[in-house]
């Protein structure tokens, strides 16, 4: 008999090693049942090693991990049946259609009421369903990965990175899925480096790097107590506004929409400089205040970027 | 063990094989075209029709009886060259391995020979050859016995030394009913063992077994599914391959319950040794070139293709080392040369050898990433 745990997912000093590596470093921590749990990160922050160990394709080095109560070094045939899988970089049989596929794995769970007509339409894929997996592109191919993942009705569902390598259409197609399976009150543990995903769907968001949590909460309170400052982004006719301010002793830096950003400690700070941009006889176009995005917030607790490629933009800005 | 889990993994195996063109043909076809190629080639062997070119300086009715001698044996189609053209450029000009040339004067010393009963009348009939030629020695040794029993004809006395010709077979065979065993066990191997490295690598690149690793599918049902979907494999190009052998060549070949003990024993022998090699070997390219260089030796010095006794002596006690050679020999003494004794020796030889790299084998199967 089944037995109801408060927490899906139980993470307790989790520490793996390759060799001389240290890939996660003593990390903890618990999801609740019919959360959405995100981890955040760039590549080789852990994410994958975490979310592998979690769902039994990789053992820890040492540390606890239980999933729905059962310790995955233990129980894994217990766990494997309870659980769906999105691994990273998932890939099926190539000449297997979309239908046969679904039924494949469902034979493997021997999931002999498993809903294969209603999986391929939540994934909206029903015009492939006799498509085989190598003609599909790679957002439907994503879009099987997730419908495979749910096929015994699993009770905590692991995406690894499900929109990576993606375009921006297909990224959206799979996170309409990933939406559904919310409002369906699945547990799900995804790892992504895209803010806007863990913005999108987590309950709660863990970010990670180097191996150690170094943040952990909901999006809206891991910003709000990291924001210990605010931005204002100014749109002016000529340059006055940018030398008033670099007269005034602030930083300021022209963003690519060819608008100046300025972080400013004080909201008394906002009034000063508006009144020596009056003052100047600067014209402004707009003016913008904000706290920081989740993306500064990242740079300033990890000191890297989320994305490669965002590090290069952060220096030219 | 869940034989349902299993037979979802067989059908997706069948599924692929019979969508994946270039398998098919080479599990199949390739093997075929084997036997029609090489069949072909040996149907008629010890009883090729050789051409032989005949120049006859002599230009008698007397003369003119070689050439009719030597076509009566059946062994020679013979093309007359004409008393006047120089036979070596001949040959040389119309790639021709053999020339026979009958002397001038033929009849007048057989007339002298026979009649007037003169010992010291003599014709020379020269042969003009190629000796980098492979089948010229053949030719040489058929006319040295055509003119030898006509010399012994022409003495008027019967043969004192007889020969007599008995095989140790007890029943007549063909070079083909001894290939086709040899072809059988080949093809099994080479897709027992591609197969395996094949599938595993290229499952194992594209994250598949990692995939298949977080569902209830245990190592055992998966590597059992394989060994299964290889032994329907090997029974569809067996029975592809007989039915060619019977069809086209009318081969006489025993089919008894040693055909399938060894071709399961193929079977396990090379999955066994492919799921090592894919332990060892990663990449998916690095596998199939760690598979050729397992297979090629096997193939040409096991005897699959040729007989051992062509090979210098220590290249058979080599061939006696590797596995398919004991497939081959099993199979032969079994569907060729109905012996029984042989084959079970065979068998308890290449069963012992497939248990133990098998067991191997399925150690070295890893379901788990790095621990």
């Amino acid at each position: 008999m089944m037995t109801k745990v408060e927490h899906a997912i139980e993470v307790e000093n989790l520490t793996k090693c390759y060799g001389n590596l240290v890939a996660v470093n003593d990390i903890s921590f618990k999801v609740r049942q019919g959360e959405v749990f995100a981890f955040l990160g760039p590549n080789g922050a852990g994410k994958t090693t975490t979310v592998e160990i979690a769902d039994t394709i990789r053992r820890p080095t040492s540390g606890k991990v239980r999933i729905l109560g059962m310790d995955v070094t233990k129980e894994k045939r217990g766990i494997v049946a309870r659980i769906g899988v999105l691994p990273q970089a998932f890939s099926s049989f190539d000449r297997i259609t979309v239908r046969e596929t679904m039924q494949y794995y469902s034979r493997l769970f021997c999931c002999r009421d498993a809903d294969i007509d209603g999986l391929i339409e939540l994934v909206n894929l029903k015009d492939k369903a006799k498509e085989q997996y190598m003609k599909l592109s790679g957002g439907l191919k994503q879009r099987l990965g997730i419908a495979i993942a749910l096929v015994n009705d699993p009770e905590v569902v692991f995406l690894d990175e499900p929109t990576t390598g993606l375009d921006p259409r297909a990224r959206c197609e799979v996170r309409e899925v990933l939406l559904g399976l919310k409002k369906e009150g699945k547990t799900v543990f995804l790892t992504t480096h895209y803010i806007e995903e863990a913005e999108l769907l987590a309950d709660t968001v863990a970010i990670i790097s180097r191996g150690k949590i170094i943040a952990m909460d909901s999006l809206a309170h891991i910003i709000e107590s990291n924001a210990d400052h605010l931005v204002l982004t100014l749109q002016a006719d000529d340059e006055k506004a940018f030398e008033v301010l670099g007269k005034m002793g602030f930083e300021p830096e022209i963003n690519n929409h060819k608008s100046i950003n300025v972080r400013v400690e004080r909201t008394d700070d906002i009034r000063r400089i508006l009144n020596a941009m009056n003052d100047a006889g600067a014209s402004l176009r707009s003016l913008d205040v904000r706290k920081p995005n989740l993306e500064q917030v990242f740079l300033k607790l990890t000191g890297e970027a989320l994305h490669e490629s965002d590090s290069g933009r952060k220096g030219a800005e | 063990m869940n034989l349902r889990v299993v037979g979802a993994n067989l059908a997706v195996s069948i599924k692929t094989f019979y969508r994946e063109k270039s398998t098919m043909f080479f599990t199949i076809t390739f093997p075929i075209l084997l036997i029609l190629v090489f069949g072909t080639i040996f149907k008629d062997q010890g009883n090729e029709n050789f051409n032989l070119c005949v120049q006859d300086l002599d230009q008698t009715e007397t003369s003119a009886e070689i050439a009719k001698s030597l076509a009566l044996t059946g062994r020679f189609k013979i093309t007359r060259v004409a008393p006047s053209i120089d036979v070596t450029q001949y040959a040389r000009n119309h790639k021709v391995n053999l020339v026979l040339i009958i002397p001038k004067d033929y009849e007048r010393s057989y007339t002298q020979y026979l009649q007037f009963d003169d010992p010291n009348a003599f014709v020379t009939i020269t042969y003009i050859y190629d000796p980098g030629s492979s089948s010229v020695i053949t030719k040489l040794q058929i006319l040295n016995m055509v003119f030898a029993k006509m010399n012994q004809g022409l003495s008027g006395k019967p043969a004192f030394i007889r020969t007599a010709e008995m095989s140790i077979h007890t029943r007549e065979y063909r070079f083909i009913d001894f290939f086709i065993p040899g072809i059988i066990a080949m093809a099994v191997m080479t897709a027992s063992l591609f197969g395996t490295v094949n599938l595993n690598t290229e499952l194992r690149q594209k994250g598949i077994i990692r995939k298949l690793s977080t569902t209830p599918i245990t190592r055992t049902e998966w590597i059992l599914s394989n060994i299964l979907y290889q032994f329907v494999l090997a029974v569809i190009s067996t029975t592809a391959m007989l039915l060619v052998s019977y069809a086209v060549f009318d081969v006489r070949l025993q089919i008894n319950a040693w055909l399938p003990l060894f071709v399961v024993l193929d079977v396990f022998t090379f999955v066994g040794i492919g799921m090592m090699l894919t332990r060892v070997v990663k990449e998916a390219q690095s596998a199939a070139a760690a598979a050729n260089a397992i297979i090629f030796p096997m193939m040409f010095l096991s005897g699959s293709f040729f007989p051992l006794e062509l090979m210098p002596r220590y290249l058979q006690t080599f061939a006696r080392t590797l596995p398919l050679y004991y497939v081959n020999e099993g199979l032969r003494a079994s569907m060729v040369l109905h012996d029984n004794v042989t084959a079970l020796s065979d068998s308890a030889i290449i069963g012992t050898f497939a248990a133990m790299v098998f067991i191997l084998g399925v150690t070295a199967t890893k379901w788990e990433e790095g621990k």
